[in-house]
């Protein structure tokens, strides 16, 4: 049996998270191997959500969340300036029925988090009655394109320490003496230093190497692109903290994405690896033990286009317009303790030291710097 | 099928207790929406049910193909009215079928019939069975058409279909009053009515003691709040009274004259009469001020929900 091959690092996951993490290593002198089991980096969660760089808005019921978003808010938008869009004005309404929240307390929890917000007239944007708070906030898109772009061109510059293996299907993880070992097919690699950067598959990846694994449900959930008037085109809408919806810029692609709360997720498994029923149907392309792709899935499911749209339309005035475009799809991990205040905390834990495994498990993309800190640790 | 519908519906349906019923009636209501309609969506109001409606309600949840079930959990009981508003504010469709009750006494195709007969220009098109039920249900509608000024014919309805221009009038109008066939009635959007004939037996399932309850609860606060019944029932009171407390005055005037009564007859009439006068007359501007107080705002009433849960795509 021949040699494995040794990293300084091996990171699971090309995301923003593996990605990030490597640039962060290779920029210390350090060889890292990315390995990810789709044919290219950046096709799942990075890339497929509602491309939202948050600052808190987003939680009302969780000040916790909404601080940490608002603080790391300022630094992401200054490191990744180009892919951020900003021209557009982001509308965060309350529904006057069935929101968690209502106008008044949206905005003294904005005062709270120390985040913008400045009321507006409902009657503009919304059709009668159907919010009871309208405000203006700060928030913006990226593009995870160009974002990936970006990544690439920087790692470039270490291609004698970086190393991308896509196509990688993991089978084996084997915690040795000090080191781990990551069996793919048609080889291994060695490391004293191992991430997990994956997000739906962060448990699959937890139960090679038989770790605790997250108390999560799976969502296979939907966003829909659709082309906006030039009326929509400036603007993003978003009704929160219940059966709701938002239309907002997809970064800086031109289209807007379309989500909503009931829609947007089509199925759920509450078990600790997905199950999912389609994964029979599949023929093999995703099981319990290693999730396909659902955007690239030949039994993805079917639009939900029609109810999102109604929803929408309910709430936001004729002369809104949007059509239908495509449908990204993609598996969302929720960790079940935050159901209750809608908090998406950013997890990052260390199973094991010397050699040491790491596992992050984050649904924001500017949370992302709370990597360094246990980069940083030897 | 190809030639289903566009439009968006939304069936929202009132369940309290009753799991004998909702198998058949959802299974029935499930067919006629996907049958008919590309994309839908049902809303079963759980109006506070302690027996197995819910769990069967999930159960039929999973075999539907195209269209969306959804529980809405009341917290408490809160009567069909708050509870079928709670339904349609959650609604989405472009029109609303609403199903006040879970009894399957009408055929499937009443349900389309009256959805075409609202694509004709009704805003609100009703289906009532043909032989009109209980003698309380006619005493009821007979007094309440006859004390209101209004042109929308009241009887008793299973269901109906709103478009979704109606709700939103409704919904800019006044969403305090708490009985809703009185707000349709008032909306000034056309309406109709479709009369079937009932099948399958007897129309009324077994109500229980809550509902029936809060039904007639309902009927003498509806009678009261919307029709001129109550005020002028007491306005032709006090009226009466006053006159006989004038006659009784002029009574014992002409009877001090003509026939010497005993000492003191007279004044004590004369006193008692006054007085009743007055009181009546005051009582009269009371009433003329309650009614007022009851035009301008109406009992304020919220809904408060537990949970929504979605159970199929």
């Amino acid at each position: 049996m021949k040699k494995m091959e040794k990293f300084d690092k091996i990171i699971i996951g090309a995301g923003l998270y593996g990605l990030y993490a490597a640039l962060y290593c290779c920029q210390r002198g350090e060889r890292v191997l990315v390995l990810e089991c789709d044919p290219a980096p950046f096709r799942r969660a990075t890339y497929i959500n509602q491309a939202r760089v948050h600052q808190g808005y987003h939680y009302p019921r969780s000040i916790s969340t909404a601080m940490k978003s608002a603080g790391y808010f300022e630094r992401f938008n200054k490191d990744y300036a180009f892919c951020i869009n900003k021209e557009f004005e982001q509308v965060y309404a309350t529904s006057s029925r069935y929101s968690w929240s209502d106008g008044k307390q949206f905005k003294e929890f904005c005062k709270a988090a120390d985040i913008p917000c400045e009321e507006l007239c409902p009657e503009s944007y919304f059709k009668s009655d159907m919010c009871d708070g309208v405000f203006l906030t700060r928030e913006y898109t990226y593009d995870a394109m160009i974002l990936k772009d970006y990544l690439f061109e920087k790692l470039a510059v270490y291609s004698l320490n970086f190393v991308l293996k896509c196509d990688a299907s993991i089978q084996a993880i084997n915690k040795l003496q000090d080191e781990y070992e990551v069996i793919i097919a048609g080889g291994g690699y060695k490391t004293e230093f191992l991430i997990n950067a994956t997000y739906a598959g962060t448990n699959q990846i937890l139960d090679l190497v038989g770790y605790e694994k997250f108390k999560i449900k799976y969502e296979l959930c939907e966003i829909i692109l659709c082309n906006v008037n030039e009326k929509l085109k400036n603007f993003g809408f978003t009704v929160m903290d219940g059966p709701f919806f938002s239309i907002m810029p997809f970064g800086k692609t031109g289209y807007h994405s379309l989500t909503s709360v009931t829609f947007t997720p089509h199925t759920t498994s509450y078990d600790e690896l997905p199950t999912f029923g389609c994964q029979e149907k599949s023929d093999g392309y995703c099981n319990t033990s290693h999730l396909g792709n659902c955007n690239d899935c030949p039994v993805r499911p079917a639009t939900a286009f029609p109810y999102m749209a109604s929803l929408a339309r309910k709430y936001i005035r004729d002369e809104y317009r949007f059509e239908y475009r495509n449908s990204l799809y993609s598996m969302k991990p929720i960790l079940m303790s935050s159901e209750l205040d809608d908090s998406r905390p950013t997890v990052v834990r260390t199973y094991s030291r010397n050699p040491t495994f790491i596992g992050v498990l984050s649904g924001k993309i500017n949370t992302v710097y709370d990597l360094d800190e246990v980069l940083r640790d030897e | 099928m190809s030639n289903r519908e566009k439009n968006f519906v939304s069936g929202v349906i009132y369940v309290h207790n009753a799991e004998n019923r909702i198998e058949k009636f959802l299974k029935s209501i499930i067919g006629v929406l996907e049958s008919n309609f590309e994309h839908s969506e049902i809303i079963c109001v759980d109006d506070f049910s302690d027996d197995g409606s819910v769990d069967k309600i999930k159960k039929i949840s999973l075999e539907v193909t195209t269209t969306c079930v959804s529980i809405v959990n009341m917290s408490y009981f809160h009567g069909v009215e708050l509870a079928m508003n709670a339904g349609v504010d959650m609604a989405i469709g472009d029109f609303v079928f609403e199903f006040d009750n879970t009894n399957l006494d009408f055929d499937k195709s009443v349900i389309m019939e009256i959805y075409r007969r609202s694509l004709e220009g009704y805003d609100i098109v009703s289906a009532s069975p043909r032989k009109s039920t209980k003698l309380t249900s006619k005493l009821f509608y007979g007094v309440f058409t006859k004390f209101t000024s209004q042109s929308y014919k009241m009887g008793t309805e299973s269901f109906r279909v709103l478009s979704r221009r109606v709700i939103n009038r409704i919904n800019s109008m006044n969403r305090t009053v708490p009985y809703r066939k009185a707000i349709y009635a008032n909306c000034g959007l056309n309406t109709d009515n479709i009369v079937y004939t009932s099948v399958g037996g007897r129309g009324d399932g077994p109500a229980d003691k809550k509902e029936r309850f809060y039904r007639t609860n309902l009927a003498v606060d509806a009678l009261i709040l919307f029709t001129e019944a109550g005020y002028s029932f007491s306005m032709t009171m006090t009226v009466l009274m006053m006159l006989m407390s004038v006659f009784m005055i002029s009574y014992s005037l002409i009877m001090y004259f003509i026939a010497h009564p005993v000492e003191g007859w007279t004044t004590t009439i004369l006193f008692f009469s006054v007085a009743f006068f007055g009181l009546f007359g005051i009582l009269t501007i009371i009433v003329k001020y309650l009614q007022l107080l009851i035009n301008l705002i109406f009992k304020r009433k919220y809904y408060s929900f537990k949970s929504i849960e979605k159970l199929t795509k």
